[in-house]
C-alpha cells in the first residue's frame, strides 16, 4: 500500500474516537472439576480495557491471569459449560457480544474479529491444504466465486510475505510466479516452517479484512528474528487496515516495541492500564514494577533475581500513589485499608489523564464509578 | 509409492513361507501327525488287510510317508503359482487333470529282483497298445477310463507293497529278528539289504508269495500308468496356465489339493463355505460400523452426559457377554417353540426354500424374507460384541482432536459447530479408525466358528473346524494361507490409506 493510503488511513483512524471493543466489568468462572461441590473457579474478576482503530493493547500477565479468557469471551470461544459468563459485557463497536446468538457469532468469529494463536505448528488442521484452509475461512464470510476466492487467499499469503522467496526465483517470468503462487496453495501445513505457518495464520485470519484481530502470543514460539518480522508484519497490515490488536503476550520486550497502550493483568483484574512509554518510565502498581524487575539486565550481577514477590512484599511500594492503596490480593490483612464495601473490594480507578490503577475500595473511592478506561492513544512513529 | 507396494509385496513371500511352515509343524506335531484322520477312518473298517491297504493307498497319494519337511517342500510346490513339469489341464466338469506320478520302488530288491528291464518295456509297450486301442473313442471317456484303471492298479500296487512288509515283518518275528524291525514294530527294507535269503519256512512262504504278487501288480500298474500318460499326453483336455518352458515350467494358480477327509477339492470346499460367511459378514459389518461410529462421535461431543455413560455401560455390558452364552440363550428362548419361537433354530433356508419366489407370494414368504429371518439370529450374535471396542476407539479418537489446536483455529474462522466436527475433528480421527477397518477383511474370509457351530451355519467357520477335528491338513493349509495373504494385502491397503488420508505420510 503507498505512503498516502496509509497517511489517509492514520487520519481517518486519529478522528475515529468510537472504540471498536470495550470489556466492562467482564467476569468468567469455570466449574471446579477436582470439587465439583465447592467454588467455582473464577478466571475473570472484573476487567476492563478497550481498543480503538488502529491501536496495539497489550496484555501482560503471568500464566492464569485471565488474559487468553477475556479473548476467547469476547469470541464466545469459552466452553460453556464448564465456562460461565458471570457479568459484564464485551462490546464490538456497541454491539453486546456475551449475549449474541450462535448463528450471530459465526459471522464476528473470524469475519469481524479473528484471532491468532500461540502454537503455530498445531494450530493448522494437518489433513488440509492450507489453501482449503484459508479459502474455508473466505468463503465463510464472503460470498465469492470460487476463483475470486482464490484470488484473495493468494492475495492474504501475498501479504504475510509468503511468496517473498518465490519472487526473487520468479523475478523475471510472471507466469511462472502465477503458478508457484497457485501451487503453494496446494501444499500441506507439515511443508511449511514455523514462521512461515504462523504467517499462514495470520494470513488466515486476516483474509475476512476483521476489525479486530486477537493475537495469543502469537510469537511465542518462534525464534527471535522471526518473532521481528511477525511483529513488524502485523503492525503494518494493522496500519494498512486500521485494525485494533489485542496482543496477549508474556514478553515485554515485545510489548516495549510494538504496544501503543499496555493492560497489565493480575489474578484475572486489571492492575494498571497505562500508554506504553508512561507505563515504562513510571509503574506504578506494585505488580507492574515487580514484573520490571524480574527482568534480568545485563549489567547489574547479582546471584539472585529480583521476583515479583521481592516487590510486592515491600510495604513502602503501596505507599507511592498518594491517596489510593493500589489493590493486592495476597496483602496482610494488617496492611488492608478499610473497605466501603467488602463485597466489592476493587476498583480500576483512574488516577491520571491517561493511567488507570487496579485500586482497594476504600471509602475514599466508595462513590466512584469504574467505566472501561478509555485511551485513544498511539504511540509517535 | 509404486515402489514402496512392489517391495511391501516382496517382503510377503517370506513371511507367507514363515506363516505356512509354523502352521505345517504345528499340524505335523499334532497327536497321530499329519494322517491322524485319514487313519480313524480308515479304522472304521473290519478287515485288517483292506485297512492296511487303504492306509498304504492314501499314504501313497498324499505322500504321507516322507518327512515333514519333504511334505512342506510338496505342498509348497503345490501351492506355487510357478510350477514344474508338463502343464495341467482342465476337463468339462472343471476339474484339474493332471498327469500320472511314478510308481514308488518296490522293497528288498536283494531278495526278490525286480522285474528285468524288458518286461518293464513290454508292459510300458503294452500300455500304449492299450492306449491305441482305445484311440477311436471320445477322448474325455477314454482319459477318464485310463485314468481310473491307472488309480486302481497302482493302488493295488501300494497295497502289496504294504502286504510284502507285512509279511517281511511276520517273517522277521518268526526268525526272531527283533533287530530287523523298528520301533513301531514295523520291517525297516533297509535292514534287510544285503542279508542272505534264508528260505525254507512257512512265514518265508508267505513272505515270497506276496512278493510275487507284489511284482505282478507292480507291472499292471507300470502297463496302466503308460496307457494313461499317452493319453494324457495326446492332450484330451485344454491345458491351464502361461508355459514358460514348454513341457518344464509353467505359471499356474495355487492349487488348494484335495480334502483328505471328503477327497474333494479344497478349493471346492471353500467355494462353498465362503459365500456363507461372507454373506453373514457383510450383513454384521455394516450394521457394527454403522451403529458404533456414530455413538463413538456422538458420545465424544456430549463427553460426560448420559448418552456417553449409557451407550458406554450398555456397548460393555454386550462385550461381556460371551457369544456362546447369548447364542445357545437365543435360541433357547427367541427361537424356541415352547417360548417365542420367533426365528428358526439353525439353517439358511428353509427346506422349501428353494421352491419359492425371491419376494414374497404366492403364499409362501419368499427366498430372500426366509433368508433374513434365518440369518437374523446368528447376525445379532455376530454384531452385539462389536460395538464396544470401535465406538469407544472413534470416541477417543474425537476426543484427542476436539481438544486439538487446529479445531480452536477452525472455531475461531467462524466455522459452524456441526462443520467443524464432521470436517476437522472427524476426518482426523479417521487415521486411528483406519487400522481397526482393515481388520475386517480376514475376519470377513474368517468366518465366526462359535456362531456358526451354535446355528449350525455351514460357512468357513464350520468347515475349518471340521478340518481341525479330521486333521485335515489340506484345508487347513488352504485356509490358512489364504487369509494370511488377505491379512497381509490388508495391512498393505492400511498403509496406503494413510497415506491418502494423511498427507504427512509419505512413501517415497
Amino acid at each position: 500500500m503507498s505512503v498516502q493510503a496509509r497517511t489517509k488511513g492514520f487520519l481517518d483512524a486519529s478522528k475515529a474516537t468510537v472504540p471498536l471493543l470495550s470489556v466492562s466489568d467482564l467476569a468468567v468462572s469455570f466449574d471446579n472439576a477436582s470439587n465439583p461441590g465447592g467454588p467455582r473457579i473464577q478466571a475473570v474478576a472484573g476487567v476492563n480495557m478497550t481498543l480503538f482503530p488502529r491501536q496495539t493493547l497489550a496484555v501482560v500477565g503471568e500464566s492464569g491471569c485471565g488474559k487468553s479468557v477475556t479473548a476467547m469471551s469476547a469470541m464466545q470461544l469459552i466452553p460453556r459449560p464448564p465456562g460461565r459468563f458471570d457479568r459484564g459485557s464485551i462490546r464490538l463497536e456497541g454491539r453486546e457480544l456475551l449475549t449474541l446468538p450462535e448463528h450471530e457469532m459465526l459471522k464476528v468469529r473470524g469475519g469481524e474479529i479473528a484471532m491468532i494463536f500461540q502454537e503455530p505448528m498445531t494450530s493448522l488442521n494437518p489433513v488440509y491444504s492450507i489453501g482449503d484452509q484459508i479459502l474455508e475461512a473466505i468463503l465463510l464470510h464472503q460470498r465469492l466465486e470460487m476463483t475470486q476466492a482464490i484470488e484473495r487467499a493468494i492475495g492474504a499469503l501475498d501479504e504475510v510475505g509468503i511468496y517473498n522467496r518465490l519472487k526473487e526465483r520468479f523475478k523475471a517470468d510472471a507466469l511462472a510466479l502465477a503458478q508457484g503462487k497457485r501451487d503453494l496453495l496446494d501444499e500441506y501445513p507439515h511443508r511449511f516452517s514455523g514462521g512461515m505457518r504462523q504467517r499462514v495464520m495470520i494470513a488466515m485470519a486476516l483474509a475476512c479484512q476483521p476489525k479486530v484481530l486477537l493475537a495469543d502470543e502469537p510469537t511465542t514460539a518462534l525464534d527471535v528474528t522471526i518473532q521481528a518480522q511477525i511483529l513488524d508484519l502485523l503492525r503494518q497490515l494493522q496500519r494498512d487496515r486500521g485494525m485494533g490488536i489485542m496482543l496477549i503476550t508474556h514478553n515485554l520486550g515485545v510489548v516495549a516495541e510494538n504496544a501503543d497502550v499496555v493492560c497489565v493483568m493480575y489474578a484475572g483484574r486489571v492492575v494498571e492500564y497505562a500508554p506504553v512509554f508512561d507505563l515504562f518510565e513510571n509503574p506504578m502498581h506494585p505488580y507492574t514494577r515487580g514484573l520490571f524487575s524480574s527482568i534480568p539486565g545485563l549489567h547489574d550481577m547479582r546471584s539472585r533475581l529480583t521476583t515479583v514477590e521481592d516487590v510486592t512484599n515491600d510495604p513502602a511500594e503501596f505507599r507511592r500513589v498518594p491517596g489510593v492503596v493500589p489493590w493486592w490480593p495476597h496483602m496482610d490483612a494488617a496492611a488492608r485499608p478499610a473497605l466501603a464495601d467488602a463485597r466489592e473490594p476493587y476498583i480500576l480507578h483512574q488516577i491520571g489523564p491517561q493511567r488507570w490503577l487496579g485500586c482497594w475500595r476504600t471509602p475514599d473511592l466508595a462513590g466512584h464509578a469504574s467505566p472501561p478506561p478509555s485511551l485513544d492513544y498511539r504511540r509517535p512513529d | 509409492m509404486g515402489t514402496y507396494i512392489a517391495r511391501r509385496l516382496l517382503l510377503m513371500i517370506p513371511t507367507l513361507l514363515g506363516i505356512t511352515l509354523l502352521v505345517f509343524s504345528l499340524v505335523a506335531l499334532a497327536p497321530g501327525g499329519i494322517g491322524a484322520g485319514l487313519q480313524v477312518s480308515g479304522g472304521q473298517m473290519s478287515d485288517t488287510s483292506r485297512v492296511m491297504q487303504m492306509q498304504a493307498y492314501l499314504e501313497d497319494r498324499y505322500g504321507l510317508n516322507d518327512p515333514v519337511i519333504v511334505q512342506y517342500g510338496r505342498w509348497l510346490a503345490q501351492i506355487s503359482p510357478l510350477k514344474f513339469g508338463p502343464r495341467f489341464q482342465r476337463s468339462p466338469s472343471g476339474a484339474w487333470v493332471r498327469p500320472p506320478r511314478d510308481l514308488p520302488e518296490p522293497p528288498l530288491q536283494g531278495w526278490f529282483p525286480a522285474a528285468s528291464q524288458e518286461a518293464v518295456a513290454n508292459a510300458g509297450t503294452a500300455g500304449l497298445a492299450a492306449f491305441d486301442a482305445m484311440k477311436a473313442q471320445d477322448a474325455n471317456d477314454r482319459h477318464r477310463a485310463l485314468q481310473r484303471d491307472s488309480e486302481a492298479s497302482r493302488r493295488a500296487y501300494v497295497g502289496t507293497v504294504r502286504a510284502t512288509r507285512e509279511a517281511l515283518a511276520d517273517w522277521a518275528r518268526a526268525n526272531d529278528r527283533k533287530d530287523l524291525l523298528d520301533a513301531k514294530g514295523a520291517a525297516d527294507p533297509a535292514r534287510f539289504e544285503g542279508m542272505q535269503a534264508v528260505p525254507g519256512s512257512p512265514s518265508w512262504d508267505a513272505l515270497a508269495k506276496a512278493a510275487e504278487a507284489m511284482h505282478v501288480a507292480r507291472l499292471q500298474a507300470i502297463e496302466r500308468a503308460a496307457a494313461e500318460r499317452a493319453s494324457f499326453d495326446a492332450q484330451p483336455y485344454p491345458s491351464i496356465g502361461l508355459p514358460l518352458i514348454p513341457g518344464t515350467m509353467w505359471l499356474g494358480p495355487p492349487d488348494l489339493g484335495v480334502a483328505f477327509s471328503r477327497n474333494r477339492p479344497v478349493a471346492d470346499l471353500i467355494a462353498e463355505a465362503l459365500p456363507v460367511t461372507l454373506l453373514l459378514n457383510l450383513i454384521a459389518f455394516p450394521i457394527i460400523y454403522l451403529i458404533a461410529i456414530p455413538t463413538g462421535v456422538l458420545a465424544a461431543m456430549k463427553r460426560g452426559s448420559w448418552f456417553d455413560s449409557a451407550s458406554g455401560a450398555i456397548f460393555l455390558m454386550l462385550w461381556s457377554v460371551p457369544t456362546v452364552l447369548a447364542g445357545v440363550l437365543l435360541i433357547g428362548f427367541v427361537a424356541n417353540k415352547q417360548y417365542l419361537g420367533l426365528f428358526p433354530v439353525s439353517g439358511l433356508h428353509d427346506t422349501q426354500a428353494e421352491n419359492w419366489t425371491f419376494l414374497p407370494g404366492a403364499g409362501t414368504r419368499g427366498w430372500l424374507m426366509d433368508m433374513v429371518w434365518h440369518v437374523a439370529l446368528p447376525v445379532t450374535c455376530l454384531v452385539y460384541g462389536g460395538f464396544a471396542v470401535l465406538s469407544k476407539q472413534c470416541r477417543a479418537a474425537m476426543l484427542d482432536n476436539l481438544s486439538a489446536d487446529y479445531v480452536r483455529t477452525a472455531k475461531a474462522k467462524g466455522v459452524p459447530r456441526m462443520e467443524v466436527v464432521i470436517r476437522h475433528v472427524f476426518r482426523n480421527s479417521l487415521l486411528p479408525l483406519i487400522t481397526m477397518f482393515v481388520g475386517i477383511f480376514p475376519a470377513m474370509l474368517g468366518g465366526s466358528v462359535i456362531v456358526e457351530r451354535i446355528f449350525s451355519v455351514p460357512g468357513m467357520g464350520t468347515l475349518i473346524l471340521q478340518a481341525i477335528d479330521l486333521r485335515d491338513r489340506e484345508i487347513i493349509l488352504a485356509n490358512t494361507f489364504m487369509i494370511a495373504c488377505v491379512n497381509l494385502l490388508a495391512l498393505l491397503l492400511a498403509d496406503i490409506l494413510y497415506a491418502v488420508a494423511d498427507p504427512r505420510v509419505s512413501y517415497e
